[in-house]
């Protein structure tokens, strides 16, 4: 398990993809929310041995975070992290259904093992899609969409807030920490003995932050809606995305795509 | 305990977000309703940010070789309050969900119903509270939360066997899955508590009229201080985040572990009633059928889809790659122009 530390920063790592500027960044966030939603029923709603009808779905990641310029191993990666999981449900599958399915060549494909694959592949396309939509969107658009879509604030205010104190206590903490070490500072880490005082200062420090982090928050209009400048309406590129996505996304869930590819090759 | 978006039907998750949809409504509509008072709004936020650091951190379960962690529930809403400990439990699931890939977003109603609804709106108000309502003593404080962890987890767990078998995604059968997640989460909530119990203790004594508030359910006096409590659950927080992270359990977690145990297993048959209606609902959400990957009959068929799924495949990731160097190619046009 990653210290907590390494893994707040990957939370910075998104925040400042989500920052960049290209023509996925300047989608609507509700439009990008509803594609994704879309996206994900059509992948779940496909059944347990459907591996082929799946595969159109890889298109919609790899064209949203190519052209979004996110780096697809750090999706991947984070994507990984997800699939043991599923893959130990699927381990069951592979075990309990051992009627065999097709023959490639002289391997056996069983139902347990297609099952499986499906599982995993399911696995993997929506965490992708999922992390595609929290690399390319700001926190804050997603809650202001939030409010849009009638959520209570004080839940919104919630989020922001919760998701301000995690950077909060990881930034403290790691410069209380470069501190202590151009003061001369054990390079491998702190000492049982300077714990108690480290961390009594990193309280101290982080509650009075946050406290005041609170009031900005408050005095910026931050719990009474988004700024301006998220408030517009859908533009002509918003409704082209939502289409661009939904229309194949229902076309490949409607009709087996690789099948009907598959034979213009093979009679 | 947080289920992926792969392991649940549209169905299942769609009705699982409506039902949580429905109770984070409610809460949400009491809160705004009673005298929350400005000061428990940072306390909510403090606590969902100590949870979520506390979640990260797998504590081994002795002799399972499992590991677990704690879910937070009961702790927050001895705190809170059911209703805030509910959506601090649930914007803490948001931010998993969206940066750590940990849980799906589908998925997100079945997680915060089986983490959040049954530990704070029904343990806790028909165990933790009544139990603290005749005082808050150590030894009723310990009991509630031990007892409330124990409960809000084996329910919990049960919550994530009903998901998945309903949505006919394993093959495990339901009485072997139950049977194996319910042992597991009990030692899970057997540490849960201990560490429940310590936090409130502390509370207890440092600051009694937090909880006393929240027992008794009436607004905090404005002179009572939340810093020194803040400070406690900051200081977990910190102490979780960079000590204890050193000892992280690097085990397999509880639903892990149950179906590492089935696989070791004899084989089993899977049938059931259960199987079976899981099986015709899926069915019904289907809008076509399986596809036919033929029995010798249509041999061309599962060999046309295997040739379709690969050509599928490489065309994916040929548009990525033309992409990427589409992009390159820009990027070093545009570098040329400047220089």
């Amino acid at each position: 398990m990653k210290p907590i530390a390494e893994q707040l920063g990957q939370l910075t790592r998104l925040e400042e993809l989500a920052g960049q500027n290209s023509p996925i960044h300047r989608l609507h966030p509700g439009a990008k929310l509803a594609a994704t939603g879309v996206y994900l029923l059509c992948v779940l709603s496909l059944g347990r041995l459907q591996f082929g009808r799946l595969t159109p779905y890889l298109l919609y990641p790899v064209v949203v975070l190519s052209l979004a310029e996110v780096p697809l191993g750090l999706v991947l990666r984070r994507a990984a992290l997800a699939l043991p999981f599923c893959a130990f449900a699927g381990l069951s599958n592979l075990l309990l259904e051992r009627q065999v399915l097709l023959w490639l060549g002289p391997v056996p494909v069983t139902v347990g093992l297609a099952s499986c694959g499906v599982l995993l592949l399911r696995a993997l396309l929506c965490v992708s899609a999922v992390l595609a939509l929290a690399a390319v969107t700001p926190f804050g658009h997603l809650t202001g969409q939030l409010r849009r879509m009638r959520m209570p604030s004080f839940c919104v205010a919630l989020l922001e807030m919760l998701y301000r104190y995690l950077g909060l206590l990881a930034g403290q903490a790691g410069s209380m920490l470069t501190a202590y070490r151009l003061r001369g500072g054990s390079g491998t880490g702190l000492p049982v003995g300077h714990m108690g005082s480290f961390i009594g200062q990193l309280l101290l420090r982080s509650t009075a932050r946050a406290q005041r982090v609170y009031q900005a928050m408050e005095c910026r209009g931050g719990f009474t809606g988004g700024s301006a400048a998220q408030k517009r309406p859908f533009t002509r590129n918003d409704w082209l995305y939502l289409a661009a996505v939904c229309l194949p996304c229902l076309a490949a869930r409607a009709v087996d795509l690789p099948l009907l590819l598959g034979r213009l090759f093979v009679c | 305990m947080h289920m992926s978006d792969a392991l649940l039907s549209p169905t299942v998750g769609l009705t699982m977000c409506a039902v949580s949809a429905g109770a984070l409504a409610v809460s949400a509509a009491r809160v705004q309703r009673s005298q929350l008072t400005r000061q428990k709004l940072p306390m909510m936020a403090v606590g969902g940010a100590f949870v979520f650091a506390a979640q990260m951190i797998n504590f081994t379960i002795p002799g399972t070789g499992s590991s677990g962690h704690i879910g937070g529930g009961i702790l927050l809403a001895t705190l809170l309050g059911g209703g805030p400990a509910l959506l601090a439990l649930a914007a803490v699931l948001v931010v998993q969900c969206l940066f750590f890939a940990d849980g799906g977003l589908l998925a997100l109603g079945c997680n915060i119903f089986n983490m959040g609804v049954l530990p704070c709106l029904v343990v806790y108000p028909l165990v933790v509270r009544p139990l603290l309502c005749r005082g808050l003593t150590p030894r009723r404080l310990s009991a509630a939360a031990l007892l409330g962890a124990v409960l809000g987890l084996q329910l919990g767990a049960f919550g994530v066997v009903l998901e998945t078998q309903l949505s006919g995604i394993t093959a495990l059968p339901f009485g072997t899955f139950a049977a194996l997640m319910q042992p597991i989460h009990l030692a899970i909530g057997l540490g849960e508590g201990l560490v429940t119990a310590g936090v409130l203790c502390f509370v207890a004594r440092v600051q009694p009229e937090v909880l006393e508030s929240t027992q008794q359910a009436r607004p905090m006096e404005k002179t009572a201080s939340v810093k020194k409590i803040a400070v406690l659950l900051l200081c977990l927080t910190a102490a979780v985040a960079g000590g204890l992270s050193l000892f992280a359990s690097q085990n397999p977690d509880g639903l892990e572990w149950a179906v590492q145990a089935v696989a070791g297993s004899t084989e089993l048959e899977a049938e059931g009633a259960v199987q079976e209606g899981a099986a015709a609902l899926q069915e019904k959400t289907a809008l076509m059928p399986d596809y036919d990957y033929a029995d010798g009959e249509g041999n061309g068929t599962s060999t046309a889809g295997v040739v379709g799924s690969a050509l599928t495949f490489t065309l994916a990731g040929g548009v990525g790659l033309a992409l990427a160097a589409a992009k390159k190619r820009r990027a070093k046009q545009r570098a040329a122009k400047q220089g």
